[in-house]
């Protein structure tokens, strides 16, 4: 039977997409990050896997790791200056241009939207030729402009897929029970976007926090970041806490998205 | 409670680019009246409500409330109330946080809101879901939120589109009957959308029947049912059969296509032989004894006993099909299919003629 035979070619071509995509998930992505946790353990000084014997000492390293703690620092302050700006203007955006159905909204959609496409590593050489070129000395404050280029986009696109879900006839309700503009915005439309707002502040802190072609470029001597530091022990002297510091990192991760499920419903806002 | 403000739309005319979707459209509503805006879809209505509700600016016209126009105020200055189809409850909001919404916006005090809030769900029997947030309600309990959401601020005028749209037959029914009695009680000027004729039949004081954007008869139900103006209200409001003839006898009577020759109240402005279109409704055809001039000889193609009534389906000379209503007997149908039948009109004024072109126009 032709039928027959087609449901079992189906029901085959999704075993085997969903078995090799979970397959591949897990060897490149869950093993690697379980044997960079379980050497970061290790008591011996190189990073071998798997380790002879288990300690804390690289973690204990890490304290005394002044320029990393540095870095660390860095790019912390980076990631949320960059996050706080690129929420507002993100916001700010997707409310002038998430409605509008006019060919401008459209080219600014793209517009703000190319730094995506935009390979890092170019965009991060041509500022920091446009940089010099205005005669700007590099800091960090460039550092987070550069940041915040590339950050914008997230919280646009999260934003503007909320309030495409944002329902005009209950702004037209507010605005009908006498409600002003910016009251209708501060009772109806935040609240409805506001998790489509913190789902795009999430993924852009976390692209800030480990940008690596920007940071490449527009950071100077003083204000080394973390994941270029951790780069350049690991290309010197293959440095265990390079181990140390990743699982730090996935940990902190893992718990801000669970915090952020928790609060928002972070997922749902992913797809 | 707000008592009574008319409402006068003049000469309201809305383009969308090249679509007319309004057009000179001229009604006024007097203080405490219900009246329906009656039409198919797209002729118009919603873009009329809108106007009114100042969300869209008209390209001609001018909307007034109590004779002073309001074109120039945004919406949250017009004190015109709007419920909508989908009702459009605040999902963030518990019903009791829905309802006060309005009355913070207009800054009113925390003790007077309680109040407020208190008194209007107890309007639309609500209070004891105040806590319940909209995605825990049915339908009509939603649109009883909606309703005193958009009653507690005190509006001018009520606008409502497609309020009963989403609801199934007998709670609509129960919903239409609410409706009415908040809107007597509070003795607000109120418009509403459908294009249920049924419902505008039954729940408006006045009926405005748009149609491709313009007012085709603004009147009673009573009289948009039995004197339709045009050939479209009459068959877009109830059902209507249409006869083909041409007026003759010096314009007293309609030669119709399948041989009969009806008295038919002709206007003066169809010159005799010019071609018309006869409507008479259902109800008002009868079955009688034996040939005349002025009955339609026909033979009975489908007999549908509904209840009290019984439709029969029956075949002209002309091979045009047309609906008789009669009262249904106790026992077995009088008529079967084949039978020869003749059919007459119950009174001269049960039939109204309109030009033809109006028929090749679309009109029906
Ligand atoms: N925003 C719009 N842009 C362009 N055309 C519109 C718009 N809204 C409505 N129309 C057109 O105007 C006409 C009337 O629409 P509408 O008022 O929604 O009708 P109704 O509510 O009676 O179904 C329709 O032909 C519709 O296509
Ligand atoms: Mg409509």
């Amino acid at each position: 039977m032709p039928e027959r035979a087609r449901l079992d070619f189906d029901a085959w071509s999704f075993r085997l997409v969903m078995g090799g995509l979970t397959a591949v998930t897990v060897f490149f992505l869950l093993f690697p990050t379980v044997i960079v946790i379980l050497t970061s353990f290790t008591a011996s000084e190189s990073l071998k896997f798997p380790p002879d014997g288990y300690s804390l000492r690289w973690y204990a390293a890490l304290l005394g790791a002044d320029q990393m703690r540095r870095a660390a620092w860095n790019s912390l302050e980076v990631a949320v200056m960059a996050t706080a700006a690129s929420v507002a203007l993100g916001t700010a955006g997707a409310l002038a241009i998430g409605r509008s159905r006019a060919w401008w909204a459209h080219a600014l959609d793209s517009l703000f939207m190319s730094p995506l496409l935009l390979p890092g590593l170019a965009f991060g050489f041509a500022a920091l030729m446009y940089v010099s070129l205005l005669g700007v000395e590099l800091s960090l404050a460039t550092l987070t402009v550069g940041h915040i280029v590339v950050c914008v986009p997230f919280v646009l696109r999260t934003t503007i897929a909320s309030l495409a879900q944002l329902d005009p006839a209950l702004l037209d309700s507010s605005a009908s029970l006498g409600a002003s503009p910016l009251f209708t915005f501060r009772r109806v439309t935040l609240p409805m976007i506001g998790r489509g707002i913190g789902a795009g502040a999430f993924i852009a802190f976390m692209a800030s926090f480990d940008n690596i072609p920007v940071s490449l470029f527009l950071s100077d001597a003083r204000t080394e970041v973390l994941p270029i530091h951790l780069w350049q022990i690991i290309d010197t002297h293959l440095d265990v806490r390079a181990a140390s510091v990743s699982a730090v990192l996935i940990v902190l991760t893992l718990l801000l998205m669970l915090v952020a499920e928790r609060l928002a419903g972070l997922s749902r806002h992913l797809r | 409670m707000s008592r009574g403000h008319t409402l006068t739309l003049d000469g309201v005319t809305h383009r969308f680019g090249p679509v007319v979707a309004v057009r000179d459209v001229t009604l006024e509503i007097k203080a405490g009246e219900l009246v329906c805006l009656l039409g198919p879809s797209g002729c118009g209505k919603t873009t009329l409500l809108r106007v009114i509700g100042g969300f869209l600016r008209q390209s001609a016209g001018c909307v007034l409330i109590d004779g002073a126009p309001v074109d120039p105020l945004p919406p949250n200055h017009r004190r015109v109330g709007i419920v909508f189809q989908n009702y459009a409850l605040f999902p963030h909001m518990t019903v009791a946080e829905n309802v006060a919404y309005g009355l913070e916006a207009r800054g009113m005090p925390r003790g007077r809101i309680r109040e407020q809030v208190a008194a209007m769900l107890g309007l639309v029997r609500m209070e004891a879901f105040a806590e319940r947030y909209p995605r825990e309600l049915s339908g009509g309990q939603q649109q009883r939120v909606a309703l005193a959401r958009a009653l507690a601020v005190e509006p001018q005028i009520l606008l409502l589109d497609e309020p009963f749209g989403a609801l199934d037959k007998n709670l609509r029914i129960d919903m239409q009957i609410e409706v009415k009695r908040l809107q007597r009680e509070a003795g607000i000027t109120s418009i509403l959308v459908t294009h249920d004729q049924e419902e505008a039949l039954s729940i408006a004081d006045r009926i405005a029947v748009l149609h491709r954007g313009a007012v085709a008869q603004f009147a009673s139900p009573t009289e948009v049912y039995d004197r339709p103006a045009t050939l479209f209200v009459n068959t877009f409001v109830g059902a209507a059969n249409l006869l083909r003839g041409r007026v003759a006898d010096g314009g007293a009577a309609v030669a119709l296509d399948c041989g009969a020759v009806l008295p038919c109240p002709v206007g003066p402005e169809l010159a005799p032989g010019a071609g018309v279109v006869v409507t008479v409704r259902p109800e008002r055809l009868g079955f009688a004894a034996g040939p005349a001039r002025d009955r339609l000889a026909a033979t009975v193609r489908a007999v549908l006993p509904l209840g009290s009534l019984t439709i029969h389906e029956v075949e002209l000379g002309d091979g045009s099909a047309i609906k008789v209503m009669a009262v249904r007997q106790a026992g077995e149908p009088a008529l079967r299919p084949g039978d020869r039948v003749h059919c007459e009109v119950v009174s001269p004024d049960a039939c109204a003629v309109f030009p033809e072109e109006d028929r090749e126009r679309g009109d029906a």
